[in-house]
């Protein structure tokens, strides 16, 4: 257990103990605790004060599947707030098997600098100097990254959007076979990681320094209702290795909650050529990969690996958030072009839905027609070039909308919602407006208890206490290093008493009933909201866009009802 | 009553016959509801389906209506 401290000002390096506040903490909740407690709330997010963490999961380097996933941290260029955006890939088990709680960057880099962190399987770090790899893009980094430091290292990296500090810009994170197709795509990671001079941190795989589990049986025996309840959940044993997360594009088109055409319709026209059956189907057709393993220690297979015609390799994995950014907002249902936008985000280093959105705010305000794949592709090399509008395109919707002078911009905190239109699921709507990390489908998601009944999605009723529930639960997984199609576990009657016996497990302490997923969950919240309110965020901040309460989304030409008392109780805690 | 369904998700594995290019008419009793449905197709209840009609999700005891257009998923919590 110990934090490593990398500062790009003096090019030192310190290793520390955890200090006992971080205790019992990993992921979400160790970078978010850590950049209230450390980073100045007003500070300029692509300045020296600003702190960029890297913290694998609590659980992540133990023997517990599905905990391969590492958070990224910092105060956010893109939302200007508290900001934690995590990805799978092999990052997060390296730095667990090498016992490293947090990678913490601090300082500033000059602009002619350039460097990459190196970390060996003895757990030094090392700063090198990475002139050379300057403007790479993300696939040939990794491969050349690879190439000189050895196959059995993980590499999280960003590209050229990263390299310009653009609000959307990605980290990206090497997967299983070596490519940067798995990201920490939110918030604008990537800029902060640009603005530190970091182009890489390359860890090697083969650390034996895994925290110690102080009682292994109890372990064991929890890290089982885990497993059985993963193992015996349809969406995660069926669902998910067969089709993965494209298979909610019917459901949610079929509930008329897809946002297509920058929110302006429910269901998209021609929305079977882009669901999760047809990927299934073209993917085998051309003999490419439905079901792949993408992250290390993962037993769920929900990647893909998505090939042309000739059989060839366009992108890896193709997934539900990326269709409907770069296909349902902008109206294009050509899988290929899809894919092909998926990769060119990773390989430039972007986030593929607040670039998606962009792109469509574009088309929306007339710049170009709704389903132009062409011009889309077109748009996005324009990030990578850098040229004015690749600029405005690369700072994500906001951007966009600004520029054109366009008021539909479907954003919360400048980020972009996700693939639930909030007219059609009014919890995601309340999740997006009140979520301290901006719209943001991962902190508390409500379709699944549409799909099984458990709510209405177009009536207020149980919205407000459901998304309140969830984006404490949320919070308190995402500390885990779990995977979130591993989730389901917490539908299990013991899942949350399985958390709590892991973590109980793994520190030798005991905490109060319920601390999973209730004390631990608030206290990050908690701390989210402190540092936004001291960046100067108000309840104002808290909403959705205008339109969202003006403009009927058909086909069940609904606005979204919920007062802005309703939201203001969402976290009051 | 006939009613037309289309599966999605990995569903038609579980369905003889399935194709889904044309879907399936069910002929089902006056008053069958959801669950009949599914305990018609033998889709079992650990498979998590949802039956949406008409952009809305049907809940387990609510009636089937004749000639109707039935879309059944299985839940996802999230992607």
């Amino acid at each position: 257990m110990k934090f490593i401290r990398v500062n790009m000002s003096d090019k030192s390096i310190h290793v520390e103990d955890v200090p006992q506040e971080y205790a019992g903490l990993g992921g979400r909740g160790l970078t978010s605790i850590l950049v209230n407690a450390e980073v100045p709330p007003q500070c300029d997010p692509l300045g020296p004060e600003n702190k960029l963490v890297f913290a694998p999961g609590f659980l992540t380097g133990t023997s517990l599947v599905n905990t391969s996933r590492v958070s990224v941290g910092a105060k956010s260029p893109l939302t200007g707030g508290i900001k934690e955006s995590n990805a799978g890939g092999t990052i997060g088990a390296s730095l667990g098997h090498l016992g490293i709680t947090a990678i913490i960057i601090e300082g500033g880099a000059s602009d002619e600098d350039l460097s990459l962190l190196h970390i060996n399987a003895q757990g030094e770090a090392t700063l090198i100097p990475a002139q050379e790899y300057r403007g790479m893009r993300t696939y040939a980094l990794v491969e050349k990254l690879l190439t000189v430091y050895g196959e059995k290292n993980s590499v999280m990296c960003i590209g050229p959007a990263g390299e310009y500090q653009l609000a959307s810009a990605s980290v990206q994170s090497s997967d299983v076979d070596g490519r940067p197709c798995r990201a920490a795509g939110r918030g604008g990671m990537g800029a902060v990681m640009g603005a530190k001079g970091i182009k890489a941190l390359v860890i090697d795989q083969r650390g034996k320094n895994a925290d110690a589990i102080a009682n292994p049986q109890a372990f064991k025996e929890a890290a089982k209702v885990v497993v059985e309840a993963v193992l015996a959940d349809h969406m995660s044993a069926e669902v998910m290795p067969n089709l993965g997360t494209a298979a909610l594009v019917a459901p949610v088109n079929a509930m008329g909650a897809f946002p297509s055409y920058n929110a302006t319709k429910g269901q998209l026209d021609g929305w079977e050529k882009i669901s999760g059956e047809a990927m299934a189907e073209i993917i085998k057709k051309r003999g490419g990969k439905t079901t792949h393993r993408g992250c290390d220690q993962c037993m769920i297979h929900c990647s893909n690996e998505y090939v042309d015609k000739d059989g060839k390799y366009i992108t890896s994995s193709l997934e539900y958030e990326t269709i409907w950014a770069t296909g349902g907002m902008t109206g294009i249902t050509d899988f290929d072009v899809i894919a092909r936008l998926d990769f060119l985000c990773d390989d430039i280093g972007l986030d593929t839905m607040n670039t998606g959105v962009a792109v469509a705010v574009a088309m929306d305000a007339g710049y170009r027609a709704f389903g132009d794949a062409e011009a889309a592709v077109e748009m996005v090399e324009e990030i990578a070039k850098g040229t004015g509008f690749g600029r405005v395109l690369g700072n994500g919707p906001a951007a966009v909308g600004e520029h054109f002078n366009h008021p539909r911009v479907p954003v919360v905190k400048r980020q972009s919602i996700a693939a639930y239109d909030p007219r059609g699921m009014l919890g995601n709507g309340i999740t997006y407006a009140t979520s301290p990390m901006g719209a943001d489908h991962t902190a508390g998601n409500l379709v699944g208890a549409y799909l099984e009944h458990k709510l209405d999605p177009l009536s207020p009723e149980g919205q407000i206490d459901t998304s309140r529930f969830l984006q404490i639960a949320m919070a308190a997984f995402d500390c885990m290093g779990q995977c979130f199609m591993a989730n389901v576990a917490l539908l299990h009657p013991d899942g949350f008493g399985a958390f709590q016996k892991l973590i109980e497990a793994k520190t030798g302490a005991q905490f109060e009933d319920g601390y999973f997923p209730f004390g631990m969950g608030t206290r990050i919240l908690k701390a989210e909201k402190e540092f936004n309110r001291r960046a100067g965020f108000s309840k104002q901040d808290d909403r959705l866009p205008k339109f969202f309460y003006e403009e009927p989304l058909p086909p069940h030409d609904k606005v979204f009802p919920i007062s802005e008392a309703e939201l203001d109780s969402v976290l009051e805690f | 009553m006939k009613v037309k369904v289309k599966l999605y998700g990995m569903l038609s594995l579980h369905v003889p016959d399935y194709k889904p290019s044309q879907g399936l008419e069910v002929e089902l009793p006056d008053g069958a509801t959801v669950t009949d449905l599914l305990a018609h197709l033998g889709i079992l209840e650990t498979r998590g389906a949802a039956v949406i009609a008409n952009g809305r999700v049907l809940k387990m005891d609510d009636e089937v209506q004749d000639g109707s257009s039935l879309d059944v998923f299985q839940s996802i919590q999230g992607g």
